[in-house]
């Protein structure tokens, strides 16, 4: 009987000590400063013929077609638009940053042309995660690699202050460059110097397929390999570096819009994903206190029946009914953590529509101007065809026959 | 005509597409800078450095903005065949008003003007006082528009 009493005794402290636990919610987790990793920067100048340039196209928004889908993730579609192009640029100035590439640029999506090409898909973005999945292949059609990409928010990017990072997934962003530059360890000064010449006759093949397509050939994997090198006073290829010239122009005016899209979208986009990031985490929080306080109001009702069924004395009795009475309160309270999880819920949401609404115009301006631009290049590009034709006949008193890879090589990509 | 004369003839019409091409870009890439000089290009009006709620006013500055720009860069646009050049200026134009279709119409009257001197940028709102502000900020009613700031204010009080 002694036994019994002692346990009841102790059960009902427990659910005394469970429900007071449970009324003053959970102990906030301390973060501690999360540890920046630096991108690799160049200390002496990269030697001229090792600079590749670098084409970042526009990412996939990844926007499910499903409504639920849309509220389940809380993809809101117009901000995943402005983040398909804002990431790119983010990504363009670190590579820029680290002195190891030649131009980098952001192109528009469908471009292809560059001497690396960096394709993205956005998997998740909130301002608290992001997740990227991420293809790196060179103009030979040599895949570098493939890889997804996570990255915790920075919160010292949203407080301010001196030193802070200035993006707070700056440290996904220096972990792809540090990648990148480690894929590119890994080639020989060969291998860069097949990567150029490819990039170049593809972009040749792509105006003139009837000169310069016999030039490459694909092999079963898809990759393409040099067969043979124009000369170097070919009156063709001088006009074509012409031509070339002009797309890198036009592809570095249609940066300049990307640049200006990306410096007005900052910070709203900053303060944006800082107040996502706090209502996640205080969502987060309340589902954690709501679970708690459930359970142990669960425990302590448990506990105070279990040890009032065992109890004899009317003191022990007493306390076996305030453990109950206090697991019913934890219990409630519980409950009503719930509310304020939806709540949380409520304001994300209408954080998503408010930074969708602002950001909307901008997006369609700048994709506005970039179809703009490209569309009146087009016209060019087809004048300029017409002109390598021409050209070409006249050099060579053969009539130019798109499709003339008679050796059996594909006519190399377009690059638009 | 010799094959000679031919390849120069050729070699003139790429010379003159190429400087009609980078004047267009050139035009262009003033048209940015000016843009960004002001701080109003691809939509970043003074406002939108502010909070997400504070979308109407800004964003309707930073549309009209860039409306004037394309305009203003009514380049001709290389044609084929040789034509010196059909105007782009229909498509700026166009341009222009794609723009302005998150700015213009009836957020006009509720620019960064209307907000009383008194009130702060928003800057550490929480989403009550966001809610207050956006109300204050697209409400029509003067006088209704008066009572939501004043909430405001008083709601930043309470908060302080």
């Amino acid at each position: 009987m002694r036994e019994s009493g002692d346990f009841s005794s102790g059960l009902v402290l427990l659910g005394l000590a469970f429900a007071v636990l449970a009324l003053q919610g959970c102990v906030v987790q301390e973060q501690r400063p999360m540890t920046r990793i630096p991108a690799e920067r160049a200390i002496a100048e990269v030697p001229q013929q090792e600079l590749l340039d670098v084409g970042i196209r526009i990412f996939d928004p990844n926007i499910p077609q499903d409504e639920k889908q849309l509220e389940k993730d809380r993809i809101f579609p117009d901000v995943r638009r402005a983040e398909s192009r804002y990431i790119p640029v983010t990504l363009r100035d670190t590579l820029e940053r680290t002195g190891y590439w030649g131009q980098v640029r952001v192109l528009p999506p469908g471009a292809g042309g560059a001497e690396l090409l960096l394709d993205g898909t956005i998997l998740e973005s909130n301002g608290r995660v992001l997740r990227l999945d991420v293809t790196v292949q060179d103009s030979t059609g040599r895949v570098w690699y493939r890889k997804t990409y996570q990255g915790d928010a920075d919160t010292r990017a949203y407080k301010g202050g001196p030193g802070r990072p200035a993006d707070p997934f700056e440290n996904l962003y220096n972990t792809i460059a540090n990648d990148l530059l480690e894929a590119r360890r890994r080639l020989s000064r060969e291998d860069l110097v097949a990567i150029r010449q490819v990039s170049e006759l593809r972009f040749a093949a792509e105006l003139a397929p009837y000169a310069y397509g016999p030039y490459l050939v694909q092999d079963r994997k898809g990759e393409y390999s040099v067969v043979r090198l124009p000369a170097e006073q070919d009156p063709l290829m001088r006009r074509i570096h012409g031509v070339r010239e002009r797309d890198y122009a036009l592809v570095d005016t249609l940066n300049e819009h990307y640049a200006a899209f990306g410096a007005g979208m900052s910070d709203p986009y900053t303060n944006w994903r800082k107040y996502m990031y706090e209502e996640l985490e205080a969502e987060a929080e309340a589902k954690r206190q709501a679970l708690t306080r459930q359970l142990l109001g669960a425990a302590a009702v448990i506990g105070g029946v279990v040890a009032g069924s065992n109890s004899s004395g009317s003191a022990a009795s007493a306390a076996a009914t305030a453990a109950v009475i206090g697991g019913m309160y934890a219990f409630k309270s519980g409950f009503d953590m719930r509310a304020e999880v939806k709540m949380h819920g409520e304001t994300l949401k209408q954080l998503g529509d408010s930074f969708q609404a602002e950001v909307q115009p901008m997006v369609v301006d700048v994709e506005g101007r970039t179809l703009q631009l490209k569309g009146s290049a087009e016209e060019q590009y087809a004048e300029w065809r017409r002109l390598l034709k021409e050209l070409y006949e006249n050099e060579t008193g053969l009539p130019a026959i798109v499709g003339g890879a008679a050796d059996g090589s594909k006519p190399a990509a377009g690059r638009r | 005509m010799t094959a000679e004369d031919r390849r120069a003839q050729i070699d003139r019409r790429f010379e003159e597409t190429f400087a009609v091409f980078d004047e267009r870009m050139r035009k262009e890439q003033e048209t940015i800078s000016q843009e960004r000089a002001a701080g109003g290009g691809a939509g970043s009006g003074p406002g939108m450095q502010g909070y997400p709620g504070e979308t109407s006013g800004s964003g309707t500055e930073g549309q009209q903005g860039e409306g004037g720009g394309e305009q203003a860069d009514g380049g001709g646009t290389p044609g084929g065949e040789g034509a010196s050049g059909q105007g782009s200026s229909g498509d700026s134009g166009e341009q222009g008003g794609g723009g302005g279709v998150g700015g213009g119409g009836p957020l006009g009257g509720s620019g960064p003007s209307n907000v009383p001197a008194d009130i702060p940028d928003g800057r550490d709102d929480d989403i009550v006082a966001r809610q207050l502000r956006e109300a204050a900020m697209k409400e029509a009613d003067p006088e209704l528009r008066e009572r939501l700031w004043e909430e405001y204010r008083q709601y930043k009080k309470s908060t302080q």
